[in-house]
């Protein structure tokens, strides 16, 4: 979600072939984090707190954090393709920001799905735990297909802002079935850190 | 200058990736090395311990250590029964385990 402003690389193939390339290796990385998630014996731990109170709290906020910023990226995305006109004139630096705040937010997801991963895995025990699991894994799996889709040249014109859409929309699925549904399943007041 | 600051953090989140899945496989842990556990022990891991915590300690879930279930439900009829049927957060596990498992987890539960 990060790469706007990189440069295609030189590929073979036709337009359909390169689309059938990106998206079965896409395929292939949502795959493996489906099956190492569900052989691994989850272990339960909670492996790091940073000045959190507790490894959920951080999962909690970092996923919240990593949503927000891809808020941000999507606007920026929006401009980068004449969607919006905030601002009127483009920052020559703007691409580069989108690719920034992608990657930051990128980067807020691993310790997360790293913690889901090593200790919970691949769970099926009711509806938001199976459909966050699934969503876990399309994550990375059109997440993928992103960083893939911006340097690989030729492919549909529609497909980065198709798969850019996929990613935050997966984003904010596992958002929602995992740190959304832990802050309101608190009582009420002001969330804990 | 912003652009290779931009190149410096992708290549940061290449090897942040590559270490993430290195620690995925790197902390395996051993298996058949430790005495197996108890069932109760066992259905705790697989249900209960990714909201209450691997030892009971709470996460998502309360507290169940420290004698914090019996004190919280002093007749284990009463926490079956709870366990079983479910309420608010806490789901239902009448319909995923046995009545058996369910006497096992929750006497498991008034252990830690």
């Amino acid at each position: 979600m990060a790469e706007a402003a990189a440069t295609p690389a030189r590929t073979g193939g036709s337009t359909a072939q390169r689309l059938v390339g990106v998206l079965l290796v896409g395929g292939a990385v949502a795959l493996a984090v489906g099956v190492y998630g569900k052989a691994h014996d989850p272990t339960h731990e909670q492996p790091y707190t940073l000045f959190f109170s507790s490894t959920i709290q951080l999962k909690v906020w970092f996923a919240t954090a990593a949503v927000a910023l891809a808020v941000v990226q999507v606007l920026l995305g929006l401009r980068l393709f004449d969607k919006i006109s905030v601002p009127r004139r483009a920052p020559a630096w703007l691409g580069d920001a989108h690719r920034l705040v992608g990657t930051i937010a990128f980067l807020l997801t691993l310790p997360v799905a790293y913690q889901c991963l090593w200790a919970l895995g691949f769970q099926s025990t009711d509806t938001r735990v199976l459909v966050h699991s699934l969503l876990g894994c399309f994550f990375y799996g059109v997440f993928t297909v992103k960083v893939l889709a911006v340097r690989v040249r030729g492919l549909p014109a529609p497909t980065l802002p198709v798969v850019g859409g996929l990613v935050f929309a997966a984003l904010v699925g596992v958002w929602l079935t995992s740190a959304l549904w832990f802050l309101t399943s608190r009582p009420p007041g002001i969330p804990a850190f | 200058m912003f652009r290779r600051l931009v190149n410096v953090v992708e290549v940061l989140a290449a090897i942040a990736v590559v270490v993430v899945v290195v620690l995925l496989f790197a902390n395996e842990p051993d298996s058949g090395t430790t005495a197996p556990a108890s069932p109760g022990a066992q259905l705790f891991a697989a249900n209960c311990a990714g909201c209450h915590g691997a030892d009971g300690g709470g996460g998502t879930g309360p507290q169940l250590a420290g004698g914090v279930a019996a004190k919280r439900f002093p007749d284990v009829e009463d926490q079956i029964a709870f366990v079983s049927k479910g309420s608010g957060a806490m789901p239902s596990f009448g319909g995923q385990l046995s009545a058996t498992q369910i006497r096992e987890v929750v006497e498991y539960t008034r252990t830690l």
